[in-house]
């Protein structure tokens, strides 16, 4: 694909990158009982993940 | 309704099925019974055409080269160490002849007397490349490599049933392959078929620990998310599998050995977007098919920042676990291991103190 392009990783990497705060609170919850996560454990931390996230996709 | 008229007794007295005429009782064909289940991981076609795609895109398959040629510099460094010429040497699995790149690097060897060492491609008269995918094993053709040797591509549909004559070859040489074969035990079984006696098979291929930081983090992501783990990663070859296979494929003097090759990147969807135009990724048969969702992929850079990426540093890690074998076929005149408990030295003694001395 040529690099003139940006693929939709990329666009998916850089919003992901701006919500660095977001993402450690929710990779904490996940992995502060990694042996024992069930389906939406961290579902509140998720959506402000996601939440952040589609704010920073739109914005970019 | 009765019984009775459920089980309704058959309409017709059953029948004798006596031979009407000789020719009645000849045996035709049924069914073969099969021999050794063959066990079905990876699905070759999806395998085939991930390389094929990303073959296709020469820029960024060039760019992700990185690991295969350093891992086929270092398996042909394993070269140096065997004395001896090799007429006719294939590669198998050769993806874009990374070992022919390897073989005609100048002056493969640090520790040469004279300061500098020839090409290891002047040691090999003839070698042949095979893979399956025809636009990776062609991308780099037209490289100056091609002319510093004698150098064969053949596209073979399947690497798993080798189309070549017994004693064929003086090397067999495989650099990051033979992770995708499905049946390892048959094609190993091949390769000393078609190796002549006293002749090498020196491989290296992912295993074990391989990609261990994605693995698990996508499997917490995917339980969070989705409540269910799906297999994203391969299973792998573990280290202490390697010597029994090779042993029951009849190889002979053999030499296992592990390399850990970490690699940083920026976040984890470029570790993905590099696999992919590595042509590695996903092909087990009972994956999921299409894209990840991108709940999942959120959620697992999240969790892999989280749970692999070291205080202080700009990336997070990826660990390559290499698995180098070299094994020989049998042959006559060939060293053998002494019997066990025969030495006369105690090693402690050669190497002095039995404290570590060595160490590059």
């Amino acid at each position: 694909m040529p690099s003139s392009r940006t693929r939709p990783i990329e666009k998916f990497a850089r919003a992901t990158a701006r919500c660095s705060t977001e993402a450690a609170a929710y990779g904490k919850c996940v992995v502060a009982d990694y042996n024992a996560v069930q389906k939406g454990m961290c579902a509140k931390e998720f959506l402000k993940l996601k939440d952040c996230y589609l704010a920073a996709a739109k914005k970019a | 309704m009765s019984l009775a008229h459920l089980f309704r007794p058959a309409a017709r007295s059953p029948r004798i099925f006596a031979p009407r005429s000789p020719a009645h009782t000849c045996r035709t064909y049924a069914v073969q019974a099969p021999g050794n289940p063959v066990m079905e991981i990876f699905n070759r076609r999806t395998k085939h055409l991930q390389k094929d795609r990303a073959a296709h895109n020469v820029e960024e398959s060039r760019k992700t080269d990185y690991i295969k040629d350093e891992v086929a510099t270092r398996l042909c460094e394993r070269l140096l160490d065997i004395k001896r010429d090799f007429p006719n040497v294939l590669d198998l699995g050769a993806n874009s002849c990374n070992i022919a790149r390897a073989l005609t690097m100048p002056d493969p060897d640090p520790d040469s007397p004279t300061g500098s060492s020839p090409p290891l491609s002047t040691r090999i008269s003839k070698l042949t490349c095979v893979d399956t995918s025809p636009a990776l094993l062609y991308r780099d053709a037209d490289e100056p490599f091609n002319q510093q040797m004698s150098l064969t591509r053949e596209i073979i549909p399947d690497l798993e049933s080798l189309p070549y004559a017994e004693n064929t070859f003086d090397a067999v040489l495989s650099s990051l392959s033979i992770h995708w074969i499905n049946d390892l035990p048959s094609m190993l079984a091949q390769v000393n078929k078609i190796l002549k006696p006293d002749s090498p098979f020196i491989a290296a291929m992912f295993g074990g620990d391989t990609l261990f930081e994605l693995r698990t983090s996508l499997q917490l992501a995917d339980l969070e998310r989705r409540g269910g783990v799906s297999p994203h990663v391969s299973p792998l070859t573990d280290v202490r599998d390697v010597g029994g296979l090779l042993n029951k494929a009849g190889f002979k003097m053999l030499t296992v050995d592990v390399e850990d090759i970490v690699v940083e990147y920026p976040d984890s969807f470029a570790l993905m977007a590099d696999l992919q135009a590595m042509g590695e990724n996903n092909a087990i048969l009972h994956r999921e098919l299409g894209p990840m969702s991108r709940d999942v992929l959120l959620a697992n850079e999240a969790i892999y920042r989280q749970l692999h990426m070291e205080e202080g540093a700009r990336g997070v890690p990826a660990t390559f676990r290499l698995i180098y074998m070299i094994g020989w076929k049998e042959g006559e005149g060939q060293s053998e291991p002494l019997q066990r408990g025969s030495g006369q030295l105690n090693l402690k003694d050669l190497l002095g103190g039995g404290e570590f001395q060595g160490g590059r």
